[in-house]
């Protein structure tokens, strides 16, 4: 079973509950600099999930919604593709982690995500990437992710990916209001974390331009046949290695048999 | 091959073990001095939450906070998401849960504060109003006065250390003098003049057939908030009389100012409040787009204020309010509780109509007295008989509102206040007990009335001298056009900006 969060953008009340979970859960320090909920709220090293308050137009008038930020665990993450280090690595049961022991730095992750997940911890001596772990530890042990935990209004589902996807299409086809479009079923080739929402998503600053197709497959199709080409070119430096040496030796035994 | 082998002699087999050695300690040093991992987190939770299982956590979230809240503010560092906040908004406020979502423009809140009280760890609290207030008396272009509300002054000593209803009007007046306030009010003056301005206008209701009964107070600014969110219908039955606040800001920025001969303008008028709520209702608009009150403090920030300056209330000799704007009666000093604006209506209606003072059991009138959440009652007027009813905690009001939305009862007076006990129990009381029992409301509440019982000069507001005095010389009659422009206010229809609901739906918790 793939685990998955369904989040229905109309029942969020901007509470926050859900940002202030992931830092206990998770012991990160607050940062007085780095909003968690409001307009101004940004994901940041310290922040692996915030709840931004944006306000879009509705039937010509301003209306409220907040939208939940965090990793949204693709399927295929583009940012363990990037990664040569393997430090980030998708799980069987959906969630992306982080293994900070093998992090090299690099930061190839955070320009690999079409999302701008990845955060860099700058001003560390020591810098590695954070970003939300899907409460990884949790998940094995069958419990929901800290956030999904307290949402009070039940905007936050947490479940089977394939089960919740069911239930999304569910509600849009029995209510109206929702716009026909499940974030996260097919963007960036589907991700653990669908969305729900009666705005357009471009409106509420989601990236409707991610594509459909995995990131992964985009270099796969030719970067698989690096170590093909590695091997080759050694062979190849090896034949030519032994036919100049070859030469080399005849000539130089053409040398002795003149001298 | 010659040059390399010169190379490698330099270099001694014991110089090259150093070198690798203190290599391998810069990297050690470096790897522990990096961040641990991150995959599993040993995070610190509330109890509840600490331990793994199949178990559902008993962590319920909280209630949504907007960032601009005029009255109430939380600090995530300590929220726990223990949930009380929803618990008492949602089961005892009838707030939260009450509307359907998505949210409308607004997120609803009345701010009562009593989620503030609630709060285990003090993330909630109200909006700081110190620095300001500190501002304006450091500014000598400013003269800066102050009001005391009626039940401030039977919790503030908790906050010093004395018990629950302990009375403390002097040295709170005393205490306020010392933080160098230019003239300390009693609230309870205002109070009687609102009962003066409400008895008008019920006797108004009464009078004519337009179907206006009944009316409704509209003393507590919580209540306000939430007639105009949940019941725009019932705004015409609400009283149009300001608050007691607001009245005496209208009458520190009218009457008094032109007494001693200052500018409006160069008034900053302060109140010390039991209540977050007044915090909203100080940016309500008054007379030539002036506020009336400028600077609100919760009784809990004026011990704050007193604490920071070393002031020990319990220490100070008690000092008298202003002769100006501040006698009251006991009727005036009973509105801080639930029952105490019926029963100083009741009073002054009595007087009114009989030309006489009222009979003892409207000078107790115990049935509107006490914790129950709707009280009923009548009183027998000379003229006619009125039925009136009490609410506290505005789930218990909704009873109330919706029979007479429906038609389904008939009442003359509906009294309301926000939270259960009055303003005695207000969000912006010292956090005595958590949450707040009934023990300690009416400790508070006994104050209230042995102020009235025992120390008030008279308990009929129409008796107050000052008022009387106010009347004669600078309002005229109840009612009168000054008495319109200055007293009374207007509301507004706010439900719009969210969907009600039954509570049934909306934000019905889960897990």
């Amino acid at each position: 079973m793939a685990n998955g969060v369904l989040v229905d953008l109309t029942r969020c009340i901007g509470c926050g509950a859900c940002s202030v979970a992931c830092k206990l859960w998770n012991d990160i320090p607050f940062a007085a600099d780095k909003p968690m909920s409001g307009a101004t709220a940004k994901l940041a090293d310290q922040n692996w999930t915030v709840v931004k308050a944006e306000l879009p137009q509705q039937d010509g008038q301003t209306v409220q919604r907040f939208v939940k930020q965090q990793c949204l665990h693709c399927e295929q993450p583009a940012c363990a593709s990037a990664c040569f280090s393997k430090a980030l690595e998708r799980r069987p049961d959906g969630a992306v982690v982080y293994h900070p022991d093998l992090c090299v730095g690099c930061r190839y992750c955070m320009i690999a995500c079409p999302f701008a997940i990845p955060k860099y911890e700058w001003n560390k001596t020591f810098p590695l990437v954070t970003k939300c772990q899907f409460c990884a530890d949790r998940l094995a042990d069958g419990d929901s992710p800290a956030c999904t935990s307290v949402c009070p209004t039940g905007a936050l589902r947490h479940g089977d990916r394939e089960a919740l996807l069911a239930a999304a299409w569910q509600t849009i086809r029995h209510d109206s209001r929702y716009i026909r479009h499940v974030y996260g079923e097919k963007e960036a080739g589907g991700t653990a974390w669908l969305y729900l929402s009666d705005i357009p998503f471009q409106e509420l600053g989601f990236k409707t331009d991610v594509g459909q197709h995995p990131l992964p497959a985009a270099t796969n199709t030719f970067l698989k046949y690096t170590p093909l080409l590695a091997a080759a070119w050694g062979v190849l430096l090896t034949g030519l290695y032994y036919y100049t040496k070859r030469r080399r030796e005849q000539a130089a035994d053409g040398q002795k048999e003149e001298a | 091959m010659k040059d390399k082998g010169k190379q490698a002699s330099k270099l001694s087999r014991r110089g090259f073990l150093r070198l690798l050695g203190s290599g391998m300690a810069a990297g050690t040093a470096a790897v522990t001095a990096g961040p641990s991992a991150r995959a599993a987190s040993t995070g610190w939770l509330p109890a509840q939450y600490q331990t793994h299982g199949r178990w559902p956590v008993q962590v319920r979230g909280r209630i949504p906070l907007a960032s601009d809240n005029p009255a109430i503010v939380r600090d995530d560092r300590k929220c726990i998401l223990c949930g009380q906040c929803l618990e008492v908004c949602q089961r005892s406020q009838s707030v939260y849960g009450y509307y359907e979502l998505p949210l409308k423009n607004d997120i609803p809140c009345v701010h009562c504060g009593q989620c503030s009280l609630w709060c285990p760890t003090g993330a909630i609290v109200e909006r700081d109003g110190i620095a300001a207030l500190e501002a304006a008396l450091a500014d000598p272009a400013k003269h800066v006065v102050v009001q005391t509300a009626p039940a401030t002054r039977v919790a503030l000593g908790e906050e010093f250390g004395l018990p629950p209803g302990s009375l403390v009007v002097g040295q709170q007046v005393a205490a306020l003098r010392q933080l160098g306030f230019a003239a300390v009010f009693d609230t309870n003056f205002a109070a009687d003049l609102t009962v003066m301005e409400e008895g008008h206008e019920l006797a108004a209701r009464l009078g004519d057939s337009q179907g206006r009964l009944p009316q409704l107070t509209s003393c507590c600014p919580g209540w306000v908030k939430f007639c105009e969110y949940f019941y725009p219908e019932l705004l015409a039955h609400l009283s149009t009389a300001k608050s007691p606040q607001q009245m005496l800001g209208a009458m520190v920025k009218s009457y008094y100012a032109e007494r001693r001969q200052l500018a409006p303008q160069q008034i900053v008028s302060v109140a010390i409040m039991p209540c977050t709520a007044k915090k909203f209702e100080c940016s309500r608009t008054g007379q030539d787009g002036l506020a009336d009150v400028d600077i609100v403090l919760t009784t809990r920030e004026l011990a704050k204020l007193l604490k920071k300056k070393r002031i020990s209330l319990a220490d100070l000799p008690a000092a008298a309010y202003d002769d100006l704007l501040g006698q009251a009666s006991g009727a005036g000093a009973i509105f801080g509780t639930s029952g105490g604006v019926t029963e100083a209506v009741a009073r002054t209606l009595y007087a009114m109509q009989a030309q006489s003072a009222p009979p003892p059991e409207l000078l107790a009138f115990k049935a509107v007295r006490g914790l129950a959440g709707v009280k009923e009652a009548t009183i027998a007027l000379p003229e006619r008989t009125l039925t009136v009813a009490v609410c506290q905690g505005l789930r218990q009001a909704r009873a109330v509102l919706d029979r007479i939305k429906s038609g389904e009862r008939r009442w003359d007076f509906v009294e309301v206040m926000a939270c259960s006990g009055g303003c005695i129990a207000g969000g912006g009381q010292p956090r005595t007990m958590l949450p707040p029992q009934d023990e300690l409301r009416q400790a508070r509440s006994r104050g209230l009335y042995q102020i009235d019982a025992s120390q008030a000069a008279v308990r009929v507001s129409t008796d107050n001298p000052a008022i009387q005095e106010l009347y004669r010389t600078y309002l005229g009659q109840p009612g009168s056009e000054r008495a319109e422009r200055l007293l009374h206010t207007r509301y507004q229809d706010r439900s719009s900006q969210l969907t009600a609901s039954s509570g049934a739906t909306g934000g019905e918790t889960h897990g």
